[in-house]
């Protein structure tokens, strides 16, 4: 059965996006979700991936609207969690 | 500003759902969604909390009009934090457009979290966005907003349908093997519509305003 999976929106990383996905997929349900591990186990390839990712958001002029996104709305955690609580 | 809100019950127990969200993205048929990439990632470990940070791209038929105020764009954004709270259980996502947010900012915020009825079998969805359109005329920012909001409504309700199909798919598999696997099939795949990335959807769809607009 094939899958597919979603695509980086630079295509140098796609590949390098699947493996960490599948990776982390594994992980979030086997072990995240039963409380056996707060490690992430996937940092070898979230290395390669965001290295990537980094790049590209650079090269592509996205860096600077996602850097201003951050600025106007961090969205912390008190911010997360206090909109279950309106 | 106008709001857009909606519940739905899903008949799966919060996990699955939750492992399910990061899974409903490849998206062939919602031609809109062209990206999602992660951004940051990173675990609370006192708190069980995992924090999230995402890119989601989507194509930007962007009308005439509108390519004369903001430039032409081939693609728009979508920034998305979310956190799954292993403790409190609740998975919170929060998520703003990058892209022409000068003419229309769509800040939308999904809860998911275990029905207080039957908290191990079902998932209550709760879902909310913001929209507010900036233009010089008043009476235009209005059927911005409301066509906005329409949109929204109608995405939201496939969306919520396709996702309980998903959840169905991937739960038969957690029954088998205790774990989700993610061979959804190309059929099935075929039939998801984004439950969350309405924000993109949104956007993508401004174009037809250009409609509204010639028609003033």
């Amino acid at each position: 059965m094939g899958n597919i999976m979603s695509v980086s929106f630079a295509p140098e990383c796609t590949e390098k996006k699947t493996k960490y996905d599948d990776c982390f997929n594994k992980w979030y349900t086997e072990k995240f979700l039963k409380g056996t591990s707060m490690e992430n186990e996937c940092t070898q390839l979230w290395d390669d991936y965001i290295t990537c990712v980094n790049a590209a958001l650079a090269n592509h002029q996205i860096k600077p609207s996602l850097d201003k996104a951050r600025e106007d709305q961090p969205f912390s955690h008190e911010e997360i969690s206090g909109s279950d609580k309106k | 500003m106008k709001l857009f809100e909606s519940k739905h019950d899903f008949l799966y127990p919060w996990d699955q759902v939750t492992a399910a969200n990061w899974q409903k993205y490849p998206n062939e048929l919602s031609t809109h969604v062209v990206s999602v990439d992660i951004l940051s990632r990173s675990i609370d470990k006192e708190n069980k909390v995992l924090r999230t940070e995402r890119l989601i791209g989507c194509k930007q038929p962007v009308p005439r009009w509108m390519t004369a105020l903001v430039g032409g764009q081939e693609y728009s954004y979508v920034r998305e934090i979310s956190e799954v709270d292993l403790v409190n259980k609740t998975l919170i996502m929060k998520s703003h457009n990058l892209t022409m947010n000068h003419l229309l900012q769509v800040n939308e915020t999904v809860i998911y979290k275990p029905d207080m009825d039957l908290p191990g079998q079902r998932t209550l969805f709760i879902q909310q966005a913001e929209i507010t359109a900036f233009a010089s005329f008043s009476r235009i920012c209005d059927k911005i907003e409301d066509w906005s909001v329409e949109r929204f409504g109608q995405n939201a309700k496939t969306g919520k349908m396709a996702f309980e199909g998903v959840l169905k798919t991937l739960g038969d598999k957690w029954e088998e093997s205790g774990v989700f696997v993610k061979d959804v099939s190309n059929s099935l795949i075929n039939d998801i519509h984004e439950v969350t990335e309405k924000t993109s959807e949104v956007l993508s769809e401004v174009s037809k305003l250009g409609n509204v607009f010639r028609d003033d």
